[in-house]
């Protein structure tokens, strides 16, 4: 063991100490201690932990190394010098399951801007409070685009079913958000201030399907950006732009009559062409806690009772559904466009995308005085879309109008210069580019033609972003899935 | 032939006497004669053997000193130096007095008994022989010296007497004697008081030590230290002044003084322009520059500046403490340091600032008898003149630093924040896009373009939600929502016709209220047409307010009001029941005020004193400011009069736009000026900024908050002022530039036509002549 690590070379050796926080990779004690060639990078400290004498795995895991809280890059050796360390010192290598960089993989044509996108696999949420087993291979992606339809998608690039078109019962503007409450249900919102649930019907062979409306819920004043749900309790929040969170439930028998005055199409015209009737149903609450648009609500995914909401009045707010209240308020100082909860390192954050080119992480807990755990820094516009590593805790992907979705790591950071604001200062770790924009050496100017509006990270499917640029595109860590089968 | 020698001998021999006597009388002469004649007689009886001897003799005598004078003496001056020889005296002087005394003596002599100053004697031969007397010098003589006996011995070596005691003989024939010889005692004692001019030789002619006369050592000094050796020499004699610088009163020449010397040289001119040539170019510096000289101040060291207590050790200096008081502090002092009477009164006589001491130790027998202190009413006394403003001190005028007049402007990274970058754009214009704005809830963006349509869009995505070509040829001049949020109402102007529009982007609640809104007029508009027609000599009213048309009803242009002339210009009141239009090329109905509620358009104004530019109502109070122009008009509603008359100075004002505070106004022109007005300060503007490279199209302030104003120009850039108004009257607004945006393209001299201020965040939007509209962040 020591003897195959500690070969000679015509580097120097520096004591290395092993760590980790996933318990199923952890090295015996007597083992974390070693004594490793200077000229080695990444990989071959990777190499190492999955020989036979350290971890002795089955199929290797591809391994990243942070010391201090950035990942190794370079050589030790180069690490060293640039952080003016002496070789005798001891590091303390704490290692993680590598983020393998994104491959592009495909990309799904549409007619229109792709607002929206979510996935149903094995894995995803709503595949596993589906209960019936996803089949591998047989994972969807809904797009929504701003065409005002929604559209399902198979892995291989076909459309299965395609909703219903405004004359139809479906949607008559631009849908900006939807999600799969489960594997036959789909809800979307809307810019015509509607929420819509979806029935989703496949046939036998899985090569073609069917949406048809099933409810329509009425409440908002504006545009509905934001939509989360919650499939066994049948739950939706959503925000809007006229800045209220509402909050419904997809069953028809539950939820309350329509209001009248929001209810009706505002032309006659559009009245007569309405040639299907859906069933009408208004929110459980409205609540108008935002002084300016709301952008975004989730509910918190260990309690169903709490909803979180952002805004552009720079707050995100802690909202009891059970009393439709507002808890709590975390004032930042930009507006914010987006909201993803994460598990975090040690205690549940709230991450958030601003206007202002930056993510913000939040701890969301009322008993907490700092409101800013952290900022992540990279994008040159606004930020508009998050989701959260679907196998880990730090894991984060965002999509931003600058073009690309940017994966982030929570783990590494640094203190940010004082023209940042202090605090600690995330960087990406991976920049995803649109295929479109592949080779070219500049973005556009204000991310014309390539904003990215949605982003879904799903383990089995990969990173799937929608943009202006009418496309879905898939990319896929490649070995990501394979650690975990180890 | 034997007399006359022996006469001729004597007569040698005692030259002196006949020479010196010839003045005196015949008689001696005479006497002489006689005399000489008896001696000849004798002598020439007695021998001429002796004559040769002693002629002899003569000769041996001369050898000695000529051998030792020197060689080069001629012989034939025999006669000479028999005489030096002969007087025994060096000086002539000396030998005449000698001569003298000899004739004084011997005159009575001849006179009384005839006695000669001889006596013969009988020599060895037997003949006679004269011998003289020895000469006695008397004591007035001075030549005392002259009584050596002299050497005779003739021409013979003085070896030859090596053998005898005496040396030679004098004159009357007896030996010299050999003078003694210093005994070794005496040669050591000579050699060791070395006498002056000591030689160490002894003088061959006396045997003597030769030692140097005091003038020979003078020579030799003088050859030692480099001085001409003669004696006499002058160095330095007295100028002879050959030219004279004294001013002559008869000049040697009458000649006039020359013209030239009162006119100016030319060539001195010449000269003196080529060193002036010079020094202008360069080339001679008339000074030597001043040398970059560091200044080298002495520097002090603060050796104690930290100084923290330490325990002791020699290597540690201690700073220096304050003395502690010492006796003469104490209220009760020992005597000693008691000051004197004499003390006393030097103090206080002296003047305050020369006393060593501020205080005069003074001695209580016990602190209670101590006094209070008594400059206390005179301190308080000073104190109060300064509080008083009566410095007695003369105040030095303050040396003012230039830098430090310059206003402190934060740097603009301290004023964020404000747009920086381009973050949205809208692209979907044919053509310019002329006018703007967001609506008052921030999600919607409205343009108006040369198209002919309004366009909304969704402010963040860049997303075109709506349009409608309200107008085929004419372009869109102007965009405006309506303010206030419980309707949404958009305003739009093309060629004459004005449209109000619902855009089809809101609730059905507002949707209906919105067009509740503008559907309420309708029958007052019947109404006042009717009453203007019933008045029958009124002329067509100046507004029609029509519905637009049912292809235009159907995409949600629900009103239009048709005017005389091309509207370029509309303005909101804050209420949203009146608006006002501006169509510059009315001659008369230029400015419209328009109300929505009753569909009544008035014409305010006859008259107006040029071609109005823009309008604005304040955004509280009941004014409203016409812009022409030269000049900014501000008219109160209400009473109806001209209140203020704003003269910004610029040539032509292309927009104006009041601060929502009300008490500021920015205004643009097109001859490349943006003007700062405080309102309440003056009709002329604060503060100018001249930064743009061409004309000014649009200004606006942002309205939500934030302390900022922006302008758009043709040179295609916009740029962001920081303009923050205080409540203070006293304090002036503070204006900083704080960012230039750049990105519209300027397309045939048309730069950014229209901007506006986002209603709550610090964004901006603009609308280009390049067909987009973008949105800075």
């Amino acid at each position: 063991m020591a003897k195959t690590t500690t070969l000679p070379t015509g580097h120097g050796q520096v004591q290395v100490y092993f760590t980790t926080n996933a318990p199923d990779i952890e090295l015996p004690e007597e083992k974390r201690q070693l004594r490793v060639p200077t000229d080695v990078r990444r990989y071959g400290l990777s190499q190492i932990l999955n020989s036979e004498s350290m971890l002795d795995t089955s199929a290797p895991i591809p391994f990243d190394f942070l010391i201090n809280g950035t990942f190794l890059r370079t050589t030790i050796d180069e690490y060293l010098v640039a952080n003016g360390l002496s070789s005798e010192t001891t590091l303390n290598l704490q290692y993680v399951r590598s983020l393998i960089p994104p491959l592009y993989e495909a990309s799904f044509e549409h007619d229109d801007w792709v607002s929206s996108v979510d996935i149903l696999s094995a894995s995803s949420r709503a595949g596993k409070w589906a209960g019936q087993k996803v089949s591998p291979g047989q994972e969807r992606i809904l797009s929504a685009s701003y065409d005002g339809l929604l559209r399902v998608w198979n892995k291989s690039g076909q459309t299965i079913a395609t909703s219903a078109s405004s004359s139809a019962g479906g949607h008559t503007s631009s849908i900006k958000s939807a999600k799969f409450i489960s594997g036959t249900q789909i809800a979307s919102s809307s810019l015509d201030r509607t929420v819509r649930l979806w029935k989703y019907t496949e046939s036998e062979d899985g090569f073609s399907g069917e949406l048809k409306p099933t409810l329509e819920l009425y409440g908002h004043k504006g545009s509905i950006d934001s939509i989360d749900v919650h499939g066994p309790s049948n739950h939706i929040v959503t925000a809007s732009a006229d800045g209220s969170i509402g909050h419904w439930t997809s069953s028809k028998s539950s939820a309350p009559a329509a209001p009248s005055a929001l209810l009706g199409p505002t032309s006659k015209r559009r009245k007569l062409t309405t040639s299907t009737s859906t069933p009408q149903r208004g929110p459980l609450s409205m609540i108008s806690c935002h002084t300016a648009p709301a952008t975004a609500a989730i509910f918190n995914p260990l309690d169903l009772t709490v909803a979180y909401s952002a805004a552009q009045d720079h707050t995100i707010r802690t909202i009891d559904l059970t009393t439709s209240t507002v808890v709590d308020t975390r004032t930042t100082s930009h507006p914010l466009l987006c909201l993803e909860a994460l598990t975090g390192i040690s205690t549940q954050l709230v991450a958030a995308g601003t206007s202002a080119r930056h993510i913000t992480l939040v701890d969301p807990r009322i008993s907490v005085s700092s409101t800013q755990v952290m900022t992540l820094r990279g994008h040159t516009n606004k930020i508009v879309s998050l989701s959260s590593d679907p196998e880990s805790n730090f894991g984060l992907v965002s999509g931003s109008h600058d073009g690309t979705c940017r994966v982030w790591d929570l783990r590494s950071s640094r203190q940010g210069t004082k023209d940042e604001g202090g605090g600690l200062v995330g960087e990406a770790v991976y920049v995803v580019e649109r295929d479109g924009q592949k080779g070219a050496t500049k973005r556009p100017v204000g991310g014309e033609g390539i904003k990215v509006f949605g982003v879904a990270w799903d383990k089995d499917v990969g990173i799937v972003s929608a943009g202006e640029d009418k496309m879905v595109q898939v990319n896929t860590g490649r070995g990501v899935t394979k650690s975990e089968s180890s | 032939m034997a007399p006359t020698t022996l006469d001729r001998k004597r007569k040698a021999v005692t030259r002196d006497v006949p020479e010196s006597s010839d003045a005196e009388s015949e008689a001696e002469f005479g006497g002489a004669i006689l005399e000489g004649i008896l001696s000849q007689s004798e002598d020439s009886e007695e021998d001429s053997g002796t004559e040769e001897d002693s002629e002899n003799e003569e000769d041996v005598n001369l050898d000695g000193p000529e051998a030792l004078d020197s060689d080069e003496i001629p012989s034939d001056m025999d006669e000479e130096d028999v005489v030096g020889w002969n007087g025994a005296s060096n000086k002539t002087n000396g030998s005449k007095d000698v001569a003298k005394k000899i004739i004084g003596e011997h005159q009575p002599l001849d006179e009384d008994e005839d006695k000669p100053n001889y006596t013969v004697v009988k020599d060895a031969n037997g003949g006679e022989r004269y011998v003289y007397e020895e000469i006695n010098p008397v004591y007035d003589s001075d030549d005392s010296d002259a009584v050596a006996p002299t050497n005779t011995i003739g021409n013979i070596p003085l070896s030859f007497y090596d053998s005898y005691p005496h040396i030679g003989y004098d004159i009357n024939g007896k030996k010299i004697m050999r003078p003694a010889k210093g005994e070794a005692l005496d040669a050591l004692l000579d050699s060791i008081d070395i006498p002056k001019g000591w030689t160490g030789l002894t003088d061959p002619a006396t045997g003597k030590p030769l030692n140097l006369s005091q003038d020979e050592l003078e020579i030799l000094r003088r050859i030692q230290t480099n001085e001409a050796p003669e004696d006499g020499y002058d160095p330095y004699p007295a100028t002879v002044e050959y030219f004279t610088g004294i001013e002559e009163i008869m000049p040697l020449s009458s000649a006039p003084e020359p013209k030239r010397r009162f006119l100016p040289s030319k060539h001195e001119a010449k000269r003196v322009m080529k060193i002036v040539r010079a020094i202008r170019e360069g080339r001679i510096l008339p000074y030597r520059p001043p040398e970059d000289k560091e200044e080298e101040e002495e520097h002090h060291y603060d050796i104690w500046q930290d100084e923290q207590p330490r325990p002791d050790h020699v290597m540690n200096i201690p700073a220096p403490k304050m003395a502690p008081p010492g006796y003469d502090m104490s209220y009760n002092p020992p005597p000693e340091y008691l000051p004197t009477k004499a003390e006393k009164q030097a103090w206080e006589s002296a003047d305050p600032e020369d006393r060593e001491k501020e205080y005069l130790p003074t001695a209580y027998g016990s602190l209670r008898k101590v006094p209070g202190y008594e400059k206390f009413i005179n301190e308080r006394f000073e104190r109060s003149l300064d509080l008083y403003l009566a410095p007695r001190v003369r105040k030095n005028r303050l040396n003012i630093d230039p830098a430090s007049l310059l206003p402190k402007l934060p740097r603009p990274e301290e004023l964020k924040p404000f747009p920086t970058v381009c973050s949205t754009l809208f692209r979907g214009h044919e053509g310019r896009v002329r006018s703007l704005e967001i609506d008052p809830s921030g999600v919607w963006l409205a343009s108006g373009g040369d198209d002919g349509t309004v366009r909304v869009w969704e402010l963040l995505t860049g997303r075109q939600i709506w349009s409608a070509k309200i107008s085929h040829d004419e372009a869109v001049n102007v965009v405006k929502w309506r303010p206030g949020k419980d309707a949404v109402i958009l305003s739009a102007a093309a060629g004459e016709d004005i449209y109000l529009l619902v855009p089809p982007v809101v609730d059905p609640e507002t949707d209906i209220v919105s067009r509740d809104l503008l559907d309420q007029g309708f029958g007052y508009a019947t109404n006042s047409t009717q009453a203007l027609t019933a008045n029958g000599a009124r002329k067509e009213p100046v507004a029609k307010w029509t519905r637009p048309g049912s292809r235009l009803e159907d995409e949600g242009v629900l009103l239009k009001i048709t005017v005389r002339t091309t509207v370029k210009v509309i303005s909101w009141h804050r209420r949203g029941d009146f608006f006002s239009t501006v169509s510059p090329t009315a001659q008369r109905s230029a400015v419209a005020i328009h109300t929505l509620s009753k569909h009544l358009t008035q014409i305010p104004f006859r008259r107006l004193p040029g071609i109005p530019q823009t309008v604005q109502f304040h955004p509280s109070r009941p004014l409203f400011f016409v812009a022409t122009q030269r000049t900014i008009r501000s008219y109160d509603l209400q009473k109806q009069e001209l209140v203020k008359i704003i003269q910004p100075g610029a040539r032509w004002i292309s927009s104006f736009d009041i601060h929502p505070g009300g008490d500021n106004l920015i205004v643009g022109s097109y001859d490349r000026r943006l003007l700062w007005h405080d309102l309440d300060l003056s009709t002329r503007p604060y503060k100018t900024l001249r930064f743009h490279h061409k004309a000014i199209r649009a200004v606006k302030y942002h309205k939500g908050g934030f302390p900022l104003f922006a302008d758009a120009s043709d040179d295609g850039s916009l740029q962001i002022f920081h303009g923050k108004v205080v409540s203070d009257l006293m304090e002036n607004a503070t204006i900083v530039p704080v960012k230039v945006l750049k990105g519209h393209k300027v397309k045939s001299a048309l730069g950014v036509m229209d901007i506006d201020w986002h209603p709550r965040e610090p964004w901006c939007v603009s609308a280009g002549a390049d067909g987009t509209c973008r949105l800075w962040m």
